[in-house]
């Protein structure tokens, strides 16, 4: 065999090279910038765009952790709901510090994944999809519904802040963007891990993790519950950051965001959710003066991506990256 | 001759359709079993059966003096049997290592507490795994490409990478599902070396295929299937004189001619 031939795209793409290194460097550099930002002179406008990003991020990329194992949720944003309901009323009605409304956040969409999971994810691909679509509206259906609870369509106005000092937008910028880093963090070393591994495994080869001793469903149903779970958190900081939660915030159109946002980063590397949520959040300020043709510009951007970069934006950065290493190592 | 592992009267029926009827068969400690018949004689059903994949309707199949009807397979591949499939074979994406190092998941995953955090626990088992690793590739002789892409390697040396992956687990028997299935004559004769140097390591083989040639160089016994059930079970060359075998395969004619 002739190692040579073998480079660029087929190069072994192992998850080993992507805990240490220049991705390491690039992850440290951002956070940097993203602790400096605040202390330029910026508007508390930069700085609400900045904490929503970081909201939008933890959500993307517990959506990438599923994702992993092979199945798109589209219904994501009603467990996001879940979280934010949960915490706001538990600090609301019990009166509760932040912390448990916090805890509530995490749980509560966490166990309603693990009572469904166990269903839904023994289902392939377009069908875990449209069964996570119409689970998402049954959600929404709920908010809408449970009126004395949740308020109904006018929603639960008047959400208290996690704490006092956190109605400065600085604060709550740190606050969101310690979350960001902590439970994307988790998310990475899960990822790099022995059960990232399995989940890679579950996702290329569901048949041959479980006959290499991978219990592949309860990996799944984990999984599920861990991703629904921190997009709850995700869910709860946005909830006491506006201050206000309504069943719109937790629509269809949430849940499609969150895999636009993974579809044009990257389905296949935990950048790729982050990438993809700067993307999301940046293009919309650049285009604001076409404001009629925002959403038109941004779709063709989309169509384009996935039309010519099935990996997303990571992928584009990838092959330049390769191209580059090419150019350096020719010959033997 | 004690039974290593045991099928008794095992049937699975899908819908009307009988794919396996009361099938009962041994086999012993280092066996090499050959399982041929027709197509659709249900074979793959009775491999599926006999390594969880589906449940059967009636039966039971006992694994080194343990019932194990109807367990899934990943909780066999504990008690050390494993199965390799007819079509997905590897991961075409991943190198030929990482291949091997996912069929180890049972010796290389230390917990989730311990691969967390990274433990000496979970790196001893890492060390370790890498090494028996290592080793398995060097005796299958793909060392030389363990750091190439599965997808990318001609199909004799992916369907090696299947057995590797099998055998990296450390099974005690191994079912193999037309391992091969699409080679040429050359390369079928480099997988049947390959199986009988695996069963000298100490692993019983149960091997499903259509090629008799393959089947008659290999196998200690065959045991033939016609229609979900039984039809002849015996050393090679006799079972494949067998009158009824003959026609079960090639038609009443031929079965006359051979006579």
């Amino acid at each position: 065999m002739n190692t040579t031939t073998v480079s660029g795209l087929a190069a072994p793409r192992d998850g080993r090279a992507l805990a240490t290194g220049w991705p390491a460097r690039i992850a440290i550099a951002g956070i940097l910038a993203l602790v400096i930002l605040p202390l330029l002179p910026v508007g508390s406008f930069v700085l609400s765009i900045g904490t929503t990003a970081f909201i939008t991020a933890i959500a993307a990329a517990s959506l990438h952790l599923l994702i992993r194992t092979g199945h798109v949720s589209m219904g994501h944003a009603a467990f996001m709901g879940i979280g934010a309901y949960a915490s706001v009323l538990v600090t609301m009605k019990l009166q509760l510090p932040f912390a448990a409304g916090l805890v509530a956040a995490f749980v509560a969409p966490a166990i309603l994944a693990l009572l469904i999971g166990p269903l839904v994810l023994r289902l392939a691909g377009k069908y875990f999809v449209l069964v996570t679509f119409l689970f998402g509206e049954i959600v929404r259906m709920v908010f809408v519904e449970w009126t004395t609870l949740t308020g109904g369509a006018n929603g639960i106005p008047g959400v208290p802040p996690p704490h006092p000092r956190l109605l400065d937008p600085q604060a709550y910028y740190y606050f969101a963007l310690g979350f960001a880093i902590v439970l994307i963090g988790f998310i990475a070393r899960l990822l790099s891990s022995e059960i990232g591994r399995s989940i890679d495994a579950i996702r290329e080869g569901e048949n041959l993790a479980e006959c290499s001793g991978v219990p592949v469903l309860r990996v799944k149903v984990c999984i599920f519950a861990l991703s629904c779970g921190i997009v709850g958190i995700a869910g709860a900081l946005q909830g006491h950051f506006i201050r206000y939660i309504d069943p719109t915030s937790f629509s269809m159109v949430q849940s499609l965001n969150l895999v636009v946002v993974n579809v044009i980063g990257g389905m296949y590397a935990l950048v790729g959710p982050i990438i993809g949520t700067a993307f999301f959040m940046i293009t919309p300020e650049l285009l604001r003066d076409y404001v009629e043709l925002q959403r038109v510009i941004f779709g063709i951007i989309i169509i384009v991506v996935i039309a010519f970069f099935p990996g997303g934006l990571v992928e584009i950065a990838q092959r330049r990256a390769d191209a580059l290493r090419g150019k350096r190592k020719v010959g033997p | 001759m004690t039974a290593f592992l045991e099928v008794s009267n095992l049937t699975r029926q899908f819908g009307g359709l009988t794919a396996v009827r009361d099938l009962s068969f041994t086999v012993t400690q280092q066996e090499i079993l050959g399982i041929i018949g027709p197509n659709g004689a249900g074979k793959t059903t009775a491999v599926n059966l006999m390594s969880g994949v589906i449940r059967p309707t009636a039966g039971t199949v006992m694994f080194a003096g343990q019932v194990i009807t109807g367990q899934s397979p990943h909780r066999l591949v504990r008690s050390g049997l494993v199965r390799t499939f007819q079509s997905t074979t590897v991961f075409t994406d991943r190198t030929v290592y990482e291949n091997a190092l996912r069929g180890a998941f049972l010796s290389v995953y230390p917990g989730a507490l311990h691969t967390f955090f990274g433990t000496a626990r979970a790196r001893r088992m890492r060390r370790e795994t890498e090494q028996r690793i290592d080793e398995l590739l060097e005796w299958l002789g793909l060392t030389d490409v363990a750091h190439l892409t599965a997808g990318n390697l001609p199909y004799g040396y992916q369907k090696t990478l299947g057995l590797v992956i099998a055998l990296a687990s450390r099974p005690r028997l191994i079912m193999l599902d037309e391992p091969v299935a699409g080679l040429s004559a050359e390369e079928a004769d480099q997988v049947r070396e390959t199986i009988l140097r695996v069963r000298d390591s100490g692993i019983t083989v149960v091997v499903i295929d259509h090629n008799m040639r393959f089947i008659k160089g290999l196998c200690d016994r065959v045991l033939v299937i016609h229609q979900g059930h039984e039809l002849a079970i015996g050393k090679p060359l006799d079972v494949l004189a067998n009158p009824a075998v003959i026609e079960a395969y090639l038609g009443r004619g031929h079965a006359a001619a051979h006579r």
